[in-house]
């Protein structure tokens, strides 16, 4: 089974069951369909199992079929043949007809069974009887009502066991079986014949009739004369049917109009216009049922029957469930009993199962009577309201919130204007949409005034606009969007050529035209997937630090759609190609060999399967195309290309290379400088060596500042100083080279002689890196040690001696160095974002020498340290001595002394000493001279 | 010399929707219509299927990898409402997480800067935008954006980890004091800018220019310039670059890359973000850079896969 793209998610296809009706269980576990020859059950809980199938002797299709909504007897279910009803029973994968009833004399127009009792069922016949069975007592009906006319359809009330429904004709009876002489209520619905009845749900006195005369109408028999609410279809309605979730209505399009394969899903407190359409069927629908809700599962699925011989289950998620529930600002009461209601349905599942049975199969002289008799009287008048659907549909779809175009739409009188402002031209633009639109019928377009552009680009945009729409109408597609967008460019196109083009005018926006559809945007969305993006089926992306990864469609894969065309916006755009409407292409296809539509399921078993590979189509192996890449002319067809990666490092900025070669050391400035130019030189940075040269010249011996502020000026005020380097970073920031950048600031930070936050704790490698343990172990002594082996130049310490004017002395120390530091914190961030560059490139000692420039002070140190507990009095000590005892606090554990100086402790068992002392005693022992039995040079690993 | 160093045969059964290499450039991930992901080891030029992962129920659009601080993560998403974030421990891939909030098709998922731990945005065609943060212990915080765009938001782009205004000093000692910001696309037509405050996203910019749906945004790195720069590609055709110079992130200019025959479906910037890749529905890719003086050009033409990078010349730039 395969994947669709829309809300269905299982299709099982019965290539000749030539079935008329169908109905789920109320387990929801099986469905059955009633073929002349067969009937076959299919398992909905493994839907690609082989359906069973029984043989049925008989020379009538069925009419009706319905299985028992009882738990107790889900496994019965009736059958009605001609004047028959067949009682089947299913039973481990086999079944057979265990009970007939006959009583009927001329064909059985419908069934039910009772909903309160498991052993009652109803049945209705042109013979004008209405039946009440007890299935106990199969001899003879229990009940039976005479209504003088013959009924077509009857349905039990889902909340009063003794009341049910019949309608005949264009009227509906209610009865009361109790009182079975007479009809109890007579309401005369509709002025052509009702095809569809259904009870509400909830309320005992609703019922929806749907009819041949184009509408729904909503009763409560108590007030027979005046419907309720109406819903107008504008075509002929064979099935209406309540939802199990609130406020819903599901409606049917008669089958003879095969235009309309569609169902669609409505909200009964809003009628204008269906909330959702359900695509994919390619003919006639000929049954739907609800299928009884998993426990713990906010999906509901419909399970449909197509004269496409294909099945399928829909799945309305809450999303979906929610369009029904009107606006909830609106209707805050309604808006919260429905949440209720989605809440408790999984409790309720088996009760929504049962209400869901309701099973009107279409006997086939009846359908064959309404396709002659509707079919010619109603279908010009059906195409032509049919159309002001389709359009208001379309309208209300389109996307054209373009600047300086006006879009008034007028679904009623099939046309719309467009005026848009270009420069100083000014076109308004009338679409007329004909009869037949968009079937292979393209709408007329006519420039009204004040038009302003010339008579050439009139005939030009003319000409263009029909070629468009043309095109999109040979596949039944609308074109309204598209041309306007046509048009725009166009117009975009002439105003930037044109010699008289001002300034764009803006024009009123069009948020007026808008409102005339104020539910635009959410509710009308009425294929689900008209909001999601249509598949990237191409992309290319910068990874690591020098890759570009892309991926292209296959070459062999070529647009269905002619090129000049641009690609569809969103998925829904795929049901084109797949809900049959696509004929033409399909047609050819068949037709012609070198064409073909692909299916992409992963199963692949069926081939019309719509796939984003479906918009492509793949060049067969015709000999234009036989080059030497199609060697493998023997291998399956590959929907997926290749991915490449790509070297693009050249067209970098910074350099792996560099980042190699290049070095920061601290001692000899100008060194750095030499070697760095050297490096830059041989990875052919030509213009990177001439920096370094003259960084090289700027951090001279010779020109190294003054302490005393009273001497010459310092270098960094000349122009060659601290302007040439900010020329530099500007022009490097310019090529965003951000490893010359962070070169260039880390050697002159150097250079500097105070940093502004150098903290005398500064740490080589203390800048934690994204994947090194933040934890950081401090096995040094003390600070001091730690701040005295830094190799960090703390030559700043003069600022403390402070004998001169302070202020002063400050003064000279900033403009002394050659980087502004005002920048600081920039420079500090090039040199972060090189420092993970270099991180990338595995470069991690490069890292931390760049690092160790940045002026930032780091996270602080959280990590574990190291104490000492004093040997005398036990007493936590950071240093040698002890804070409290004032005693040296700990003793070498080799020569019992008290340890000044460095020391060496075994951190898994904590004893230690003299650094020289314990590295005599470990090149020969293993344990601990502690004796405590740790073999500290295992342990250790630090 | 640009040149290709490998072409993996992905071999999955239907088309690709995103491929995407590991921070090192070491793994390659792709996912497909067919409803799997797949990971190659790429080193040296080899292909080596590391997993395939199943776990989808229908196409998956996008994949995103973590950065490797947190391990080997994974994040995809899906036209099945999920987003599933997958972990490789002890050299299997695993789920990790399995979000099931959005209620229709999620296009989107991109992780956050590693400055602010594991987070993971994720936009979908229900219009919302969440943020699913892990907390440790199996647990992921998760807050929602809802009608983030009306109609479905179609892409997003975290913010390169900046210090608002950082040109000020920082008081030292202290943790920087991080925003979080990133900008997402949708079927409103409109670029999106979020910023937390205060644990609450709040909208802090809406920049129109495109006239269809935008397809995908991009936020470039950042190499210690005050600039950010934004990319944003639509149906429309057209490529826009937004730059801000304003610290406090307000004023912010669009310029028209290019304007392309078809839709644009991908933007993507280079480590130093001086360079652009786009594609989109013409089935080719190109590279854009800006040159010295602001002007933005195309630079090479990759779509044959020919790797020819030819220098800008004068008839191209007339082309474009």
């Amino acid at each position: 089974m395969a994947a669709r793209w829309s809300s269905e998610n299982v299709v099982l296809e019965f290539r000749d069951a030539q079935a008329t009706t169908m109905s789920v269980d109320c387990l929801g576990s099986h469905a059955v369909l009633s073929g002349r020859r067969f009937l076959y059950v299919a398992n909905l809980e493994a839907p690609s199992e082989l359906a069973r199938k029984m043989s049925r002797q008989s020379k009538w299709d069925v009419g009706t079929v319905q299985w028992n909504p009882h738990r107790s007897q889900a496994h019965i279910f009736a059958a009605s043949s001609n004047q028959r009803v067949d009682l089947y029973s299913w039973k481990d994968g086999g079944g057979s007809v265990h009970t007939s009833l006959q009583g009927h004399t001329r064909v059985i127009s419908d069934l039910d069974w009772s909903r309160f009792e498991a052993e009652f069922l109803v049945s209705s016949s042109v013979d004008t009887y209405i039946y009440i069975w007890d299935i106990g007592d199969a001899r003879k009906p229990a009940v039976a009502l005479s209504a003088v006319a013959g009924a077509s359809q009857v349905k039990w009330n889902r909340r009063n066991r003794s009341v049910l429904a019949s309608s005949h004709d264009g009227d509906v009876r209610i009865w009361d079986r109790r009182k079975p002489n007479t009809a109890c209520e007579y309401v005369a619905a509709h002025l052509s014949k009702i095809h569809g009845l259904d009870w509400h749900p909830e309320h005992e006195f609703i019922l929806a009739t749907s009819s041949q005369d184009n509408s729904v109408r909503f009763w409560d028999y108590r007030q027979p004369r005046k419907y309720l609410n109406i819903l107008s279809c504008q075509v002929p309605v064979w099935k209406a049917r309540y939802t199990p979730f609130s406020n819903g209505l599901v409606t049917v399009m008669v089958p003879q109009l095969r235009r309309e394969n569609s169902l669609l899903l409505w909200s009964t407190l809003d009628l204008n216009s269906p909330v959702h359409a359900f695509v994919g069927h390619d003919d006639v629908v000929l049954e739907f049922q609800w299928r009884p809700q998993k426990e713990g599962c906010k999906d509901f699925q419909l399970v449909t029957w197509s004269r496409d011989q294909t099945l399928r289950i829909w799945r309305l998620d809450p999303q979906l469930q929610k369009l029904c529930v009107s606006d909830p600002a609106d209707q805050p009461t309604d808006g919260a009993s429905a949440v209720a209601e989605t809440d408790k349905s999984p409790a309720s599942a088996d009760s929504e199962g049962q209400h869901a049975r309701v099973a009107v199969g279409p006997h086939p002289h009846d359908r064959d009577g309404v396709s002659r008799a509707g079919g010619g009287r109603d279908s010009a008048a059906a195409a032509s309201s049919g159309l002001a659907q389709t359009l208001q549909q379309e309208f209300s779809l389109v996307n054209l919130q373009i600047r300086n175009v006006n879009v008034e739409m007028d679904a009623v009188n099939c046309s719309c204007v467009v005026s848009a402002h270009f420069g100083t031209h000014q076109v308004r633009l009338l679409m007329k949409f004909p009869g037949q639109y968009p079937n292979n019928s393209a709408p007329t377009f006519q420039f009204i005034s004040p038009t302003s552009i010339s008579a050439a680009m009139k005939t030009k945009i003319h000409k263009i606009l029909t070629d468009v729409s043309l095109q999109k109408v040979k596949r039944n597609q609308n074109c309204l969007e598209p041309c306007v967008r046509k048009l725009v460019s166009c117009l975009e196109s002439d105003a930037e050529d044109g010699p008289s083009s001002g300034p764009f005018v803006l024009s009123n926006p069009v948020a007026p035209a808008l409102q005339a559809f104020p539910r635009v945007v959410n509710t009308y969305g009425s294929y689900q997937d008209a909001n999601i993006p249509f598949p990237r089926t191409s992309g290319a992306r910068f990874c690591g630090t020098g890759c570009l990864v892309y991926f292209t469609r296959p070459i062999t894969m070529h647009r269905v759609a002619p090129p000049t065309e641009p690609t569809p916006r969103s998925l829904s755009a795929l049901s084109a190609y797949h809900s049959g409407v696509l004929t033409p292409m399909k047609i050819r296809s068949e037709s012609q060999n070198a064409l073909r539509l692909y299916s992409g399921s992963p199963t692949r078993a069926d081939k019309d399967t719509v796939s984003i590979s479906s918009f492509y189509y793949k060049e067969r192996k015709s000999r234009r195309f036989k080059s030497k890449r199609d060697v493998g002319d023997g291998r399956s067809i590959k929907l997926a290309g290749k991915v490449i990666v790509q070297e693009i490092s050249c067209l970098l900025p910074v350099h792996k290379v560099l980042g190699e070669n290049y070095v920061l050391n601290t001692r000899d400035t100008e060194d750095t400088c030499q070697k760095n130019a050297a490096a830059a030189l041989a990875a052919g940075r030509r213009d990177v060596a001439k920096v370094w040269a003259l960084a090289s010249a700027a951090t001279g011996r010779g020109l190294s500042p003054d302490s005393d502020p009273d001497a010459e000026a310092p270098w960094a005020s000349h122009p060659f100083g601290r302007n040439l380097l900010e020329t530099l970073v500007e022009h490097y920031s310019r090529m965003s080279d951000v490893q010359t950048l962070a070169m260039l600031c880390s050697v002159f930070t150097e250079s500097g002689p105070d940093r502004p936050h150098a903290a005398p704790q500064a740490h080589p490698a203390r800048y934690p890196g994204p994947s090194e343990p933040a934890v950081t172990f401090a096995c040094r002594d003390t600070p001091e040690q730690a701040g005295a082996r830094s190799e960090s130049p703390e030559d700043g310490r003069h600022g403390n001696q402070g004998h001169a004017d302070l202020r002063e002395r400050e003064q000279h120390d900033m403009n002394k160095r050659l980087l502004n530091p005002t920048g600081a914190p920039q420079f500090d961030d090039f040199k972060k974002c090189y420092a993970e560059i270099l991180y990338r490139w595995d470069l991690r000692d490069k890292r931390a020498d760049v690092l160790k420039f940045a002026s930032c002070p780091a996270e602080p140190h959280q990590g574990v340290g190291l104490r000492v507990l004093c040997c005398h009095c036990g007493s936590p000590s950071r240093g040698t001595q002890c804070a409290a005892c004032k005693r040296l606090s700990f003793r070498c554990v080799v020569c019992h002394v008290s340890v000044r100086g460095s020391s060496h402790f075994c951190l898994s068992c904590g004893h230690g000493g003299h650094t020289a002392h314990m590295m005599d005693w470990f090149r020969r022992q293993e344990q601990c001279p502690a004796g405590c039995g740790c073999r500290c040079l295992r342990r250790s690993n630090f | 010399m640009v040149s290709v160093i490998n072409t993996v045969d992905t071999s999955h059964e239907d088309m690709i929707h995103d491929a995407q290499m590991d921070y090192y450039g070491t793994r390659l991930a792709t996912c497909s219509s067919d409803r799997t992901l797949k990971i190659f080891d790429v080193r040296n030029g080899g292909q080596i299927l590391v997993a395939d992962l199943r776990g989808h129920e229908g196409p998956v659009w996008q994949v995103a990898w973590a950065h490797p601080m947190f391990g080997n993560i994974l994040a995809s998403c899906s036209y099945d409402r999920k987003v599933i974030v997958w972990k490789e421990e002890n050299g299997t891939w695993d789920k990790m997480y399995e979000y099931t909030g959005h209620e229709s098709s999620v296009n989107s998922v991109c992780w956050g800067p590693y400055e602010f731990g594991l987070i993971l945005a994720c936009g979908s065609s229900d219009g919302a935008i969440s943020l699913l943060t892990f907390t440790g212990e199996q647990q992921w915080d998760i807050k929602k954006i809802n009608n983030a765009h009306t109609i479905g938001c179609n892409a997003v782009s975290w913010a390169p980890a900046v210090v608002p205004g950082s040109l000020i000093e920082q008081p030292s000692g202290q943790k920087p004091n991080y925003v979080k910001r990133f900008v997402s696309g949708g079927c409103d037509n409109l670029v999106k800018l979020w910023k937390e405050e205060d644990g609450q996203w709040k909208e802090d910019q809406k920049l129109e220019a495109h006239s269809d749906w935008v397809r995908d945004v991009g936020w470039a790195p950042s190499i210690g310039l005050p600039t950010s720069t934004i990319a944003s590609c639509s149906q429309d055709g057209r490529v826009y670059i937004w730059t801000c110079d304003d610290p406090a992130g307000n004023a912010w200019t669009a310029k028209l890359l290019h304007k392309f025959n078809d839709v644009v479906w991908h933007v993507s910037w280079s480590i130093t973000g001086n360079i652009l890749a786009v594609s989109g529905g013409d089935n080719k890719v190109t590279l854009w850079k800006e040159s010295m003086d602001g002007q933005w050009a195309c630079i090479s033409d990759v779509s044959k896969g020919q790797g020819a990078v030819s220098a800008i010349t004068d008839t191209q730039q007339a082309e474009q």
